[in-house]
């Protein structure tokens, strides 16, 4: 080992401080010889640590009989989703509209429908030779993925190229996407993806696991 | 759970680390896969059950912090960012609803002037045979302060290191050091005559 930095200020003070850490091994190195080197030279702080293991080791055994209460957590998660799908309550009108306002307000109401039915029947006029995405068998996630925040379009599509995966559905609320692999390739295609800097969680899912 | 109880598990390929079974649950949470949720929900039950009860010393409340923490963990799952462990980041909503809590009891939730008090006080009642050590323990940490109970808690039963305990408590590095040092010391205080007969 290389040279031992000093601390900084109380040496007793310090060492007593990180104590707890170097009983149960969360010390950063450096921190550990510094501390270990000076418990080699001070009976007092030795006594100290001796004292110390014995307290760490009747807190970590105190025992702590909990059962699981999944019944309860699930009866909460279900008033949740109850309460996320009620309609928002009625709001009583803060003011009343003149007659002559309703009617700006629908004669605005039907211009924009005149012109959205007028869009429309432009853009389906001529015939196109494609089908709507929506008309193609929707592709079957077996994977899902979270992509780093900072993650960019062109880096994510390459790597889903490159390991011939593709986005089939997401983002959903939480902010992950269901991706197509082929099935025998599909362990080590995730292995891959955990491996690049921009995915964060990859997983296979079946999709069971979404419905 | 889906596929008759069986928790679907990446094949480990040689040579690259396997992610922990709290990430590849919580990947098919975040696609809200509900077997997944209960799964999880059975991995950390025990770990946070033990950290709220300590931190709050009110078993009536435990497990409703508890499960209003895997209910942020469920709905809000979003904002996981992998910025820290995951455990890091349930341990630190557990915590923050816990001192929630605490507060609408009126409990003071940071001790200051538990040092002098101490000294002014009575030690427990001593000696404590054998049998009783742990419920002297016990009560040595109720008599701590919350934010006191939880670096314990968190060094000694979770064995976490203090970056992340500061993460957990949001507070810089060396207030959880200087905590530590003050509670071990208040505990000693307070256990006065059983720590010779455990060494």
């Amino acid at each position: 080992m290389g040279h031992v930095l000093p601390f900084n200020s109380d040496p007793h003070r310090e060492t007593r401080e990180l104590m707890p850490w170097l009983i149960t091994g969360r010390l950063e190195p450096e921190e550990r010889a510094r501390v270990e080197a000076h418990l080699a030279g001070c009976e007092e702080c030795s006594h100290e640590l001796a004292t110390e293991r014995a307290l760490a080791q009747q807190v970590a055994g105190l025992s702590n009989a909990t059962g699981t209460s999944w019944a309860t957590m699930r009866a909460r998660l279900d008033t949740a989703a109850r309460q996320h799908t009620l309609p928002p309550a009625p709001q009583p009108f803060r003011r009343r509209f003149t007659l002559k306002q309703i009617g700006t307000v629908l004669a605005a109401q039907a211009a924009l429908l005149a012109a959205a039915v007028t869009i429309t029947l432009r853009i389906e006029a001529p015939t196109a030779p494609y089908h709507a995405l929506g008309s193609t068998p929707a592709a079957t996630g077996n994977a899902i993925a979270i992509f780093r925040p900072d993650a960019r379009e062109s880096d994510i599509s390459r790597l889903l190229k490159a390991n011939d995966a593709r986005l089939v559905d997401g983002p959903t609320a939480a902010g992950a996407y269901v991706l197509c692999i082929p099935e025998d390739r599909r362990a080590k295609v995730l292995d891959r993806l955990r491996d690049s800097a921009v995915v964060m969680v990859a997983e296979p899912l079946d999709t069971a696991a979404l419905k | 759970m889906s596929d008759g109880g069986v928790v679907h598990r990446p094949t480990d390929v040689p040579g690259s680390a396997p992610q922990p079974e709290d990430v590849r649950l919580f990947a098919r949470v975040c696609a809200r896969d509900m077997d997944a949720f209960e799964a999880l929900y059975g991995l950390y039950h025990p770990r946070l059950a033990r950290f709220l009860s300590n931190l709050l010393h009110r078993p009536s409340l435990v497990e409703e912090v508890l499960n209003d923490t895997m209910l942020v963990v469920w709905e809000r799952s979003d904002t996981f960012r992998g910025a820290s462990k995951l455990s890091t980041w349930i341990f630190a909503i557990g915590y923050r609803k816990a001192m929630k809590a605490l507060r609408r009891l009126d409990e003071p939730v940071e001790d200051r002037g538990m040092d002098m008090r101490l000294s002014e006080e009575a030690a427990p009642d001593a000696p404590y045979g054998h049998r009783r050590t742990q419920e002297a323990l016990r009560a040595a940490l109720g008599r701590l302060s919350p934010d006191h109970r939880t670096v314990v808690d968190l060094t000694y039963f979770h064995e976490m290191g203090y970056r992340e305990i500061a993460a957990i408590m949001d507070c810089p590095v060396d207030t959880v050091k200087t905590r530590m040092f003050h509670a071990r010391r208040h505990l000693r205080r307070l256990m006065d005559g059983e720590l010779a007969d455990w060494l």
